[in-house]
C-alpha cells in the first residue's frame, strides 16, 4: 500500500510543459482537457510577449519563420520548470493534406536551441488517425506511468470537448466583415499579429476566419483547381477564401502571413488569381515592432471599405 | 482662412498651405534628418513669417509620423498616406485610376476606379525599391540625388543590376563598376533594377489602367518614369505637386472635415515654436512586453504618449488634455 502511495506521489509530482506556440492554438481544448484528466501536474507558457519573442530569436536558427521563432521562445520560457516538455512531432492534421514540413523537424530544433537533451516528449503524432492519436497517448501514458485504461478515458473526454470546441470566429454585427486568412498561430496570437483583430474590430470591421467554413464548402472551391492542394493550410484558406467571396457577401480579404512563409506565398497568390477584383490585403509580419506600417494597412483598408461603401 | 496639410514622412516632411478654392498657396519640402518633430517646428517657421494662427482653419496630418505631427501641432485630421495620396491625384485629376508612388521608405500602388480605391499594395519589411535604397546607391557612385534622373536618361545600354534586395544590388553595382561601365549606364540599369522589383512586389495581378500618376519624392527622378513608361506602354504623368501629394490630400481632408463640422480647429498655433518640445523615452516594466514608451513634452507639459502596447500612458496622456 504505501509502495503504491509513493509511487503516485512520484507520478503526480512530475511536471509536463506545454509551449503554447504553433498548433497549440488548434489543439488547445484537447490538450488542456487530456492533461487535467489525468491530473498531469502541467505547466503552460504565457500568451506571446515580448521577453518570449526575445528568447526565441535568440535560440532558434536564423532564417526560421516567426511563430517557430516564438515557439522556441515559449519553449525556453518552460525549460527550468519542468520535467517533460511536451513537443509533439506533428506529421499529419488530416489525412490528404500535409502540413509544413518545420513541424516534423521541431523537437530537434528545439532540444538544440534551447540546449536541452532530455526531457522531451518527441513522438510523431499524425492527429488524421485515432489509432494513431490513441498510440501516441499511450507511449506517453508508459512514460508518465500512467494505466492504459486511465489514459483512454482521458482521450475519449478529450476528444469530445475538442469537438464540442467551436474553432475560429464569425463575428456578427459590424458594419463590415472580412475573411481573415492565415495559419491559426498567426491569427490568434495577439503579440504576434499586434492586436490585429481587436484593431480591426475599432474600425467597425468584423472577421470570419476559416475553420467556419465547412469541408465541404471548402471542397466544393478546390475541386476546380489544377492539382490538388498539398498543404492543409492552402486548402483551407483558399477554399474559405474563394467561397466567401462568391456567396457570402463579404467586403473584403485581409491574409497575415508571417515572412518567408512558402505555404502562404502560393495561398495568397492563388486567391489572389481566382476571386478577381477584390478589396485584398495582404500583411506580413515578422520580428519588428513597429506598428505604425500595420496601422497604416488597417487603416487604409478600413477607409477603403468605407468609401466604397458610401458610393 | 487656410488649410495645413503636413505629411511626416521617413526621409521628408512635407507641408501644404490650401487657400479656400484648394489652391495651393505654399508647398515645403525638407529632409526629416531622424527628427520628424524638428522638421515639422522648421516648416512652422517658414509658415510663421507670412501668416498668423488665426489664418489656420484646419489642421490635417498624414504620414508615418503623423500622430506625433499631430501631437505637436494639434490636428483636425490624422489619416493614413494611402488614403491622402489618392485623395489628392483624384482631385487633381479625377480620372486617375491608376497611382504609382515611391517614398522614402515605402511604395505603394493604389488602384482607383470612380475616385474611389479599389485596391492597394504596400512594400512588406523590406525598402529595397524605394528611394532610401537610391539615395544610397547615389552617394555611393558620388553623384548627387538630383542628378540621378538626367544620367539615367543619357545611358544608351542600361547594366542589368540585381534588384530584389539593396545588398545584392550594391554588390552587383561594385562589380559592374570595376568592370568599368558607365556611370550613367549603372544608374539607368538601378532605375531598371528599381522599377522590376516594383512591379513584381506590388503590382502582379494588377491592372493599371490610365491615367497614371506618378508621385512621392523619386518621382523627380525622370530615368524612372521612363522606364515606368517604357514597361507599362503607356504615359505616365507627375502632377506638379508630387512631392507634397500627401501634405495636400491631407489639407484636403482638414478642410472638408472642419466645414463638415462647422468646428474650431484644434491647430494649436505657431506659438507652439516657441516652447520647447522634447521627448523621453523609457522601457516600461510593467509587463513582459518591456514597451519602448515615447512620451513628448511641450515645455515640462506632456503632449503627446506612444507605443505602449496596453495603451495606458496614451489613457494617462489624454487624461492630460481633458484636465
Amino acid at each position: 500500500m504505501n509502495l503504491i502511495l509513493l509511487k503516485l506521489k512520484e507520478v503526480f509530482s512530475i511536471k509536463v510543459g506545454i509551449p503554447g506556440g504553433l498548433l497549440y492554438y488548434r489543439y488547445e481544448t484537447f490538450i488542456n482537457t487530456f492533461l487535467e484528466e489525468l491530473e498531469i501536474e502541467s505547466i503552460f507558457s504565457t500568451e506571446t510577449n515580448k521577453e518570449i519573442l526575445d528568447m526565441g530569436v535568440s535560440c532558434c536558427v536564423n532564417d526560421a519563420c516567426l511563430p517557430m521563432k516564438i515557439f522556441h521562445g515559449h519553449a525556453a520560457a518552460l525549460n527550468e520548470k519542468c520535467d517533460y516538455l511536451l513537443i509533439p512531432r506533428i506529421m499529419k492534421c488530416e489525412n490528404s493534406e500535409s502540413i509544413c514540413p518545420k513541424f516534423c523537424g521541431l523537437p530537434e530544433m528545439v532540444m538544440s536551441g534551447i540546449k536541452r537533451k532530455e526531457g522531451v516528449i518527441t513522438y510523431p503524432l499524425y492527429l488524421n488517425r485515432n489509432k494513431e492519436i490513441k498510440h501516441y497517448l499511450r507511449k506517453i501514458g508508459k512514460d508518465l506511468e500512467i494505466q492504459e485504461n486511465k489514459i483512454m478515458a482521458a482521450y475519449k473526454k478529450a476528444v469530445n470537448n475538442h469537438k464540442l470546441q467551436i474553432q475560429g470566429i464569425k463575428d456578427q454585427g459590424y458594419r463590415f466583415t472580412i475573411f481573415l486568412g492565415g495559419h491559426p498561430y498567426n491569427l490568434y496570437d495577439r503579440f504576434a499579429n499586434m492586436n490585429l483583430i481587436h484593431k480591426l474590430h475599432s474600425y467597425g470591421i468584423g472577421v470570419i476566419t476559416e475553420e467556419r467554413v465547412s469541408d465541404n464548402e471548402k471542397e466544393a472551391e478546390i475541386k476546380p483547381l489544377m492539382k490538388k492542394p498539398y498543404w492543409l493550410f492552402y486548402k483551407n484558406n483558399y477554399g474559405a477564401g474563394k467561397y466567401l467571396v462568391k456567396d457570402q457577401g463579404i467586403d473584403g480579404i485581409i491574409y497575415i502571413s508571417s515572412f518567408s512563409c512558402g505555404i502562404d506565398s502560393i495561398t495568397i497568390e492563388m486567391l489572389k488569381n481566382d476571386i478577381g477584383e477584390f478589396p485584398f490585403l495582404i500583411l506580413k509580419i515578422d520580428e519588428h515592432s513597429g506598428e505604425a506600417g500595420i496601422d497604416t494597412r488597417i487603416e487604409a483598408f478600413a477607409d477603403m471599405l468605407e468609401r466604397r461603401k458610401l458610393h | 482662412m487656410y488649410y495645413m496639410g503636413i505629411d511626416v514622412g521617413s526621409v521628408s516632411t512635407n507641408i501644404v498651405l490650401l487657400d479656400k478654392g484648394l489652391e495651393v498657396v505654399q508647398e515645403i519640402y525638407l529632409k526629416s534628418q531622424g527628427s520628424p518633430i524638428n522638421s515639422v517646428c522648421e516648416g512652422l517657421k517658414i509658415l510663421k513669417k507670412k501668416y498668423n494662427s488665426l489664418q489656420i482653419s484646419g489642421v490635417g496630418t498624414t504620414g508615418s509620423g503623423r500622430t506625433i505631427a499631430a501631437a505637436v501641432t494639434g490636428a483636425d485630421v490624422i489619416k493614413n498616406e494611402i488614403t491622402t495620396h489618392s485623395i489628392a491625384a483624384s482631385y487633381i485629376d479625377p480620372d486617375v485610376q491608376t497611382i504609382l508612388e515611391i517614398g522614402g521608405q515605402d511604395s505603394k500602388v493604389i488602384l482607383l476606379r470612380n475616385g474611389i480605391i479599389s485596391d492597394f499594395a504596400m512594400n512588406t519589411v523590406c525598402a529595397a525599391g524605394t528611394g532610401s535604397f537610391l539615395d544610397r546607391q547615389a552617394e555611393r557612385l558620388g553623384i548627387e540625388i538630383d542628378e540621378l534622373g538626367s544620367l539615367a536618361l543619357k545611358s544608351k545600354a542600361p547594366v542589368r543590376i540585381a534588384g530584389r534586395c539593396a545588398v545584392f544590388a550594391e554588390t552587383d553595382i561594385i562589380h559592374k563598376q570595376q568592370l568599368g561601365y558607365e556611370k550613367e549606364d549603372l544608374i539607368a540599369g538601378l532605375c531598371h533594377a528599381l522599377v522590376r522589383n516594383y512591379f513584381s512586389n506590388l503590382c502582379k495581378g494588377k491592372e493599371l489602367k490610365d491615367k497614371i500618376f506618378f508621385q512621392g519624392g523619386v518621382a523627380a527622378n525622370l530615368g524612372i518614369k521612363r522606364v515606368f513608361e517604357d514597361v507599362l506602354g503607356k504615359e505616365v504623368i507627375i502632377p506638379k505637386h508630387f512631392k507634397v501629394m500627401g501634405a495636400l490630400g491631407a489639407a484636403i481632408l482638414a478642410k472638408e472635415a472642419m466645414e463638415k463640422e462647422e468646428s474650431k480647429t484644434l491647430f494649436k498655433g505657431f506659438n507652439i515654436l516657441d516652447n520647447k518640445i522634447t521627448t523621453k523615452s523609457f522601457e516600461c516594466e510593467d509587463c513582459p512586453n518591456h514597451c519602448e514608451v515615447i512620451k513628448i513634452f511641450s515645455n515640462h507639459s506632456m503632449i503627446g504618449c506612444f507605443s505602449d502596447r496596453c495603451g495606458k500612458y496614451q489613457a494617462s496622456a489624454s487624461d492630460l488634455k481633458i484636465n
